[in-house]
């Protein structure tokens, strides 16, 4: 394994030395559990001894396991007798069969010493300073030197000179101011700067705070964050899986931007998105919020399990919850005890259960959707609720309230068996029946309601669709002829809802429905090709009485309710809690398998971290305040760690996505806990205030120029001695050549675009999906707003290390490959761009205009080498062209043609945007 | 500043000029790529992702070409023989073969369906081979049959991720990404990893190639048979090769003074990368062309240049690992035959599979072996799961034409090539041919053989992701030491 994570490799060996400093340090004195005993568990001891393996029945992972009798029926740590303690005994052996760790390299001197000197003492256990919450600690002394030059601006730096001073290196000059407002800029709006502040600050007649401020509040600041919580939330434009269709859950992501913008507090930004729809009267927003969690992927496959994909979905559920807040793969604990956190196998389950029961069930229409309505039905709405107010109870009011937003509760059609299977059939969405079809849907609840709400397909006139009770012979408590011409409700031939009076029934029982309608022929040997279909029925409800049916007014209440129903404007799915009469129960899966189901669970949270408090709701509410409680250990942590990462290219803790026992140590406890601490305290879960604080450090503003020497003593800049010339994202490498070349559109919101990508990337064998050029100004929007498709993502992104979006992205992995070469030089996005560029500065002496492009591109003056440099290319490209003039004919696959000075210039554009400065960020 | 211009040899004097041991490897590697030692292991793969590098294990092979036929195709008609099936043709399945079963779908009680070829022995070794593939028949003694694998998911794109990815979800990367993250590649002219694809693409799309959570450099490249064989390799219109060369040193030029400047060593990784590119734009073009190959060559494969064809990828991937490309990973779209349309029916649709596949197939094997090349190479021939001995009744009902459901529980695979036993067979259905009996085999051990052939154990070769090692056989897989020569 060593051998392949070469990756890992130098930080691991690096840390091992650090740890091994702390020991040294602390020979005499108590050996601490989990900084001294625990790395050694884990890296020599958990893998045979912990949640998965428990050779011998003995663990390492839980305490009680630790000291606990073992299968030789006595414990192998005797706390305070290491002498007689099997476990010391077993690292001493001299018998290869008998010694620990069972062929592998035996513990080193040190190693046992320390283990001796633990069990001696007592073999206290100890909490891993993860699942402590983080405190903020006094800021630590550091050198007068660190004051003297000025690097002392924010608690941040104190804490980074700190760290510095252990191995004796010191800070980096300041950026020159240009770099860094280009590097800001980037950091706060994706973007360059425009010109105008850019000029303020550089000519020192705004403050660099002030700077920032201005830049905080642009709302490109959302637009650019939100590529980050994205990924987290795994964002796309269609739904994934074989068939990869579109899904319609835009609002979604502008509802991101928007909260980034308005620095919505990250509690409730946690809160609304895990929650939103159990907040008490949950506002449009705060219900949209919640297609966090139904940016899971949706199964279209014919053949494929609803129960199946709707299992993955809430699994997904738990593992990304738990993925972007509290940095812990809980998807370890699906199949067995986590291998080395401790979490066991059940806490997974009872966590699963919080998820485990919204309405949601794979379906095609991706149900239950947020209804909104045009101007015109939204006043129709209103009317209704307002007569219901009046006229009617609380409880009817909320119930319509509901159902024109997101029409539940209901019944699916694809839950119901079949009765003749020649006759009916369930497939996808729906229950397709012939005439004389039957079927039955087990255990419904009318709730006392007597009035039946169903959606419908594919009917032809006058078929019967009869409800019975408990058998198919039953009591007929309901019926209705489709499409009738005598009846209002179908008197629209696009209408899909209609209604029907139903007998109320106390309590459950089973529905029988069939069909009637002997003028349709069954042609059997159609095989599933239904063209002789009497109705396909998609799901019904049973809905409260309306009131004042005498009233002047209702038959106008009546025909809107029928309009609004039939007619939303548009869909998002979001999540919605099953009723109380229609929840699921959980179970623990077997091995992890949701076909073995076992004991039943209750939802709960894990034992090791924060307390749950009595006062919270026993739901996913509950659990979205028990991750934003004070006490929570980790969600403060994760997220500073997060941003951090965001802006320095690295985090705090260098696994990004694990805060636990098998994480890498903080490079900087201390801060990390301060940060953490301070943002929820002092920044009050700000996050703009967050990014500023550290935006505003010495530490940020450091220059990237790696001085002498200092390379070598800290390769990785794990020290924070230089600044970091990060590659810039995929999203802001695109925006950045339409930025500067004046393309891009400042257009904000709405459905995915599609900008040019060339041809045959979206080919699907047989779903003839199509990539529709955007026109006009939609070509060049901001690459947060190019259609996703997850199968097929935007292929100059994905060159660029964007994710594709089908699980929790937490990091992305940056890379520097020819393909990225091939992009910023041959694509016709950055061709375009180029010669955009070009053409701003083609009535200027060359010398001029190759100066101005280099300054509107790259933010500073030009080199006189670098100068002198491209105008021998402009020279030799013009030269070229001079000889050839057909090369001007739909140069750069331009439609039309250009002159040879246009050309010469695009030449230099394209070369300047591919050079390091303009593809990093300074 | 003309003579600098035209002087690579200032830049390269520049180069190794003061510069420390990290910036010397890199630049001998993006100078002259053929440097295989000397260099800190490290620091070589963090400045150069693609450099070759051996194997923790001794390997068998080089580089691998990976056959699959997407849709799954039928094994009852190529491959593994059954004359009991036959005699229950058209006669109701028993009801102990379905009970508690899912199908994808096949509802109620079906028929049975005998086998719609006829099988006879060949070469050396005797193997069974249907009559579709008279191709083959020349070849049989070059490859060992694995008959009895199985798969726990019977949907496309699941099964296909499982196949290439070792999980049936998306996000983990693909078998050609683990190899190419573990080997590099052997020409720095040409990706590691190309994917061609005929018929239309794979169910599940780009992630059956994709790095997962692997850099992205390690992605398959799919080289596209129409427009450009890769994205944006192209040149725009009023572009030579001259003056891109121009453009490519201006900007290479350029990046090292700001190298000399910052001193970051990503920069250098940068200025290979475009050198790289530069190069690129040459030799894959050249490798995709088939048609100066010579005309028995052509005859042979049965290609059809400008045309998208299995015939055509067959030659190309040949081309390719002869030019040390790693990992070559066809995908030949059509072969669900569930006898639903005429496409997909094993009366017709079927048919016209079997001929396009059997001509390039085995002249694959025939055109590595007579290079030479077929001892270095692993040839992989496989679906992404089988077909049922029923006759599919879609809905209840028998479907018109003649087709067979998905099924898991046993299918047949082949491999050839260096490290595999010749005219072998291992593993065995039972009568009808619908479950292994002996000699089961799971996809995840088909990977762990693929990857022990190249020299890896799958337990070790892992990567670190969400806080845990992951690996391509999850946390399964056995080498199929059966078949190893």
């Amino acid at each position: 394994m060593l051998y392949f994570n070469y990756f890992k490799l130098n930080r691991s060996a690096r840390f091992i030395g650090i740890v091994f400093f702390i020991i040294s340090c602390q020979q005499s004195e108590q050996v601490d559990f989990s900084t001294q005993i625990k790395p050694i568990i884990n890296s020599k001891c958990i893998s045979c001894h912990g949640g998965v393996k428990k050779n011998a029945g003995f663990s390492f992972l839980f305490e009680k396991e630790a000291l606990g009798t073992t299968n030789e029926g006595s414990p192998a740590i005797i706390p305070g007798d290491a002498k007689n303690s099997r476990v010391i005994q077993r690292l001493h052996e001299t018998d290869l069969e008998l010694r620990m760790p069972y062929e592998k390299p035996a513990l080193s001197k040190e190693e046992i010493e320390l283990f001796t000197r633990w069990i001696d003492q007592g073999a206290q256990w100890g909490t891993h300073w993860a699942y402590i919450p983080p405190l903020k600690t006094r800021l630590p002394e550091v050198d007068s030197k660190f004051k003297q030059d000025n690097f002392l601006l924010t608690p941040i730096d104190y804490f980074v000179a700190a760290r510095m001073e252990d191995i004796n290196l010191f800070p980096s000059r300041q950026a020159e101011s240009d770099v860094l407002a280009r590097r800001a800029a980037f950091d706060i709006t994706g973007l360059p700067p425009d010109q105008r502040l850019f000029d303020l600050y550089t000519t020192e007649k705004i403050s660099y705070e002030h700077y920032l401020d201005s830049l905080l509040a642009q709302t490109s600041f959302g637009e650019k964050w939100a590529s980050w919580w994205l990924d987290l939330a795994r964002y796309s434009d269609t739904k994934g899986y074989e068939a990869d269709r579109g899904r319609s859950i835009w609002k979604y992501r502008d509802w991101v931007i928007k909260a980034l913008n308005k620095d919505l507090r990250f509690d409730e930004f946690t809160i609304e998105q895990l929650a939103g729809d159990l907040l008490p009267n949950p506002s449009f927003d705060q219900l949209l919020a919640t297609a966090f969690h139904r940016n899971t992927m949706n199964n279209d496959e014919g053949g494929t399990s609803d129960e199946e994909y709707r299992t993955a979905a809430v699994i997904d559920r738990v593992n990304t919850t738990f993925d972007v807040f509290q940095s812990t793969t809980m998807s370890c604990v699906q199949c067995h005890d986590h291998p080395y956190d401790p979490f066991r196998q059940k806490e997974y389950y009872q966590l699963l259960s919080f998820f485990n029961n919204t309405r949601d069930e794979d379906l095609t229409d991706e149900s239950p959707n947020l209804r909104s309505y045009s101007e015109e039905n939204n006043q129709k709405v209103q009317s209704i609720l307002s007569w219901i107010s009046k006229y009617g109870d609380q409880q009817t009011h909320n119930f319509y309230r509901d159902f024109f937003q997101f029409l539940e509760p209901k019944y699916q059609a694809h839950n119901s068996t079949s009765l003749n299977p020649d006759l009916a059939y369930v497939s996808g969405v729906t229950l397709s029946m012939r005439n004389k079809g039957q079927a039955v849907y087990r255990n419904v609840n009318t709730k006392g309601n007597q009035n039946m709400y169903f959606k419908y397909s594919k009917t032809t006139h006058n078929t019967d669709l009869i409800f019975r009770k408990n058998s198919p012979k039953g009591e007929v408590i309901g019926s209705i002829r489709l499409n009738d011409p005598k009846d209002p409700q179908f008197a629209n031939p696009k209408n899909q809802y209609a209604k029907l009076k139903i007998k109320a029934i106390d309590g459950f029982f089973d529905l029988f429905i069939e069909t009637k309608n002997p003028s349709l022929k069954t042609k059997r040997e159609n095989g599933y090709r239904y063209d002789d279909l009497a109705a396909s029925l998609h799901w019904f409800s049973f809905v409260p009485e309306l009131p004042a049916k005498n009233k002047r007014g209702f038959s106008s209440v009546e025909a809107a309710m029928n309009t609004v129903l039939n007619n939303p404007e548009h869909l998002t799915p979001i999540m919605v809690e099953n009723k109380d009469f229609m929840k699921r129960k959980t179970q623990l899966f077997d091995r992890g398998s949701w076909l073995n189901k076992k004991e039943e669970v209750q939802p709960s949270v894990p034992t090791t971290l924060n307390q749950w408090d009595e006062e919270w709701e026993t739901n996913r509410l509950g659990l979205a305040k028990w991750l934003v409680n004070e006490e929570n250990p980790l969600t403060s942590r994760t997220l500073v760690n997060r941003v951090w990462y965001q802006i320095f290219g690295k985090g705090l803790v260098l696994t990004l996505e694990d805060l636990g026992t098998q994480s890498e140590p903080p490079t900087h406890p201390a801060l990390l806990d301060w940060l953490a601490a301070d943002f929820v305290s002092t920044k009050e879960w700000s996050l703009k205030s967050f990014i500023k604080m550290v935006l505003m450090s010495a530490t940020y503003k450091q220059s990237s120029v790696i001085e002498e020497n200092k390379y070598g003593a800290d390769p990785e800049n794990l020290y924070y001695a230089r600044g970091n010339k990060l590659r810039l994202d995929a999203e802001e490498i695109r925006d950045q050549a339409l930025y500067v070349s004046n393309l891009l559109s400042t257009k904000k919101y709405g459905p995915g675009v599609m900008p040019p990508q060339p041809e045959g990337i979206w080919e699907h064998a047989y779903l003839g999906n199509l990539w529709k050029e955007s026109k006009g100004e939609d070509r060049y929007r901001r690459a947060i707003y190019t259609y996703l498709k997850r199968t097929s993502p935007y292929p100059s992104l994905i060159s660029f290390d964007a994710g594709s979006r089908e699980v929790c992205l937490v990091r992305r992995t940056p890379s520097n490959t020819p393909l990225q070469a091939l992009v910023t030089l041959n694509d016709p996005v950055f061709l375009e761009a180029a010669l955009s560029l070009a053409s701003l500065y083609a009535h200027l002496p060359v010398h001029e205009a190759v100066k101005k492009m280099y300054r509107k591109a790259v933010y500073k003056e030009i080199d006189g080498e670098v100068l002198e440099l491209l105008e021998t290319l402009y020279s030799n490209a013009f030269q070229d062209f001079d000889q050839v003039p057909e090369k001007l004919q739909n140069f750069f696959n331009q439609k039309t043609s250009v002159d040879r000075k246009i050309a010469s210039l695009a030449i230099i554009a394209n070369t300047i945007m591919n050079l390091d400065e303009f593809l990093t960020h300074g | 500043m003309q003579a600098r211009l035209n002087s690579r040899r200032h830049f390269l004097k520049d180069c190794t000029l003061g510069l420390g041991g990290i910036a010397l490897g890199s630049l001998l590697n993006s100078c002259s790529f053929d440097q295989k030692t000397v260099y800190d292991y490290s620091t070589r793969r963090a400045l150069n992702p693609m450099a070759p590098l051996a194997p923790p294990l001794s390997p068998k092979v080089k580089s691998v070409i990976y056959l699959h036929m997407v849709g799954a195709p039928s094994q009852l008609e190529l491959f593994d023989y059954k004359p009991e099936l036959a005699k229950l043709h058209n006669k109701p399945c028993p009801e102990s073969l379905i009970e508690g079963k899912e199908f994808a779908f096949i509802e109620g009680v079906p028929n049975m369906l005998g086998p719609q070829a006829t099988f006879s022995k060949e070469g050396e070794s005797g193997n069974w081979v249907s009559n579709h593939l008279p191709h083959f028949k020349n070849v049989v003694d070059e490859v060992s049959f694995l008959k009895a694998v199985h798969t726990d998911q019977f949907n496309h794109g699941p099964a296909q991720l499982l196949m290439f990815t070792g999980s049936a979800r998306f996000g983990r990367p693909s078998l050609g990404s683990w190899i190419t993250y573990g080997l590099g590649s052997e020409n720095n002219n040409l990706p590691g990893f190309v994917v061609l694809t005929s018929g239309g693409t794979p169910d599940a799309g780009k992630s059956l190639w994709g790095n997962g959570f692997l850099p992205s450099i390690y992605q398959g490249v799919h080289c596209r048979s129409k427009g450009d064989p890769v994205l944006y390799l192209k040149d725009p219109k009023g572009v030579s090769r001259d003056l891109k060369r121009k453009i490519i040193q201006s900007i290479n030029e350029i990046n090292y003074k700001e190298y000399q400047k910052f001193q970051d060593p990503e920069v250098l990784t940068r200025i290979s990368q475009y050198e790289m590119a530069y190069r690129m734009q040459v030799s894959v073009p050249e490798v995709m062309n088939i048609n100066d190959e010579p005309e028995y060559i052509k005859e042979m494969y049965g290609v059809k240049p400008g045309k998208e064809s299995l015939a055509n990828n067959c030659l190309l991937a040949r081309k390719m690992v002869e030019k040390g490309v790693r990992f070559v990973q066809l995908y030949d779209w059509g072969w669900d035959s569930h006898g639903a349309s005429e496409s997909e029916a094993l009366s017709k649709g079927f048919l016209n599979k079997c001929r396009d596949m059997d001509r390039p197939v085995s002249a694959l094997l025939l055109d590595l072996k007579q290079r030479g090349l077929l001892e270095e190479t692993l040839v992989v021939w496989g679906g992404e799961f089988g077909r049922t001995p029923m006759w599919e009744n879609r809905a209840g009902i028998q479907n018109s034409l003649i087709g067979r459901d998905h099924q898991g529980e046993a299918f047949t695979m082949w491999m050839a090539g260096g490290g595999v036993k010749k005219g072998y067979v291992h593993g065995e259905t039972d009568e009808i041919g619908f479950r292994g009996i002996n000699g089961r085999v799971s996809v995840h051990d088909v990977q762990a053989t693929i990857l022990h052939l190249l020299g890896f154990d799958h337990e070790q070769f892992t990567f670190d992701f969400q806080g845990r090692p992951f690996r391509l056989t999850d946390v399964e897989g056995r080498v199929i030491h059966e078949i190893l020569a």
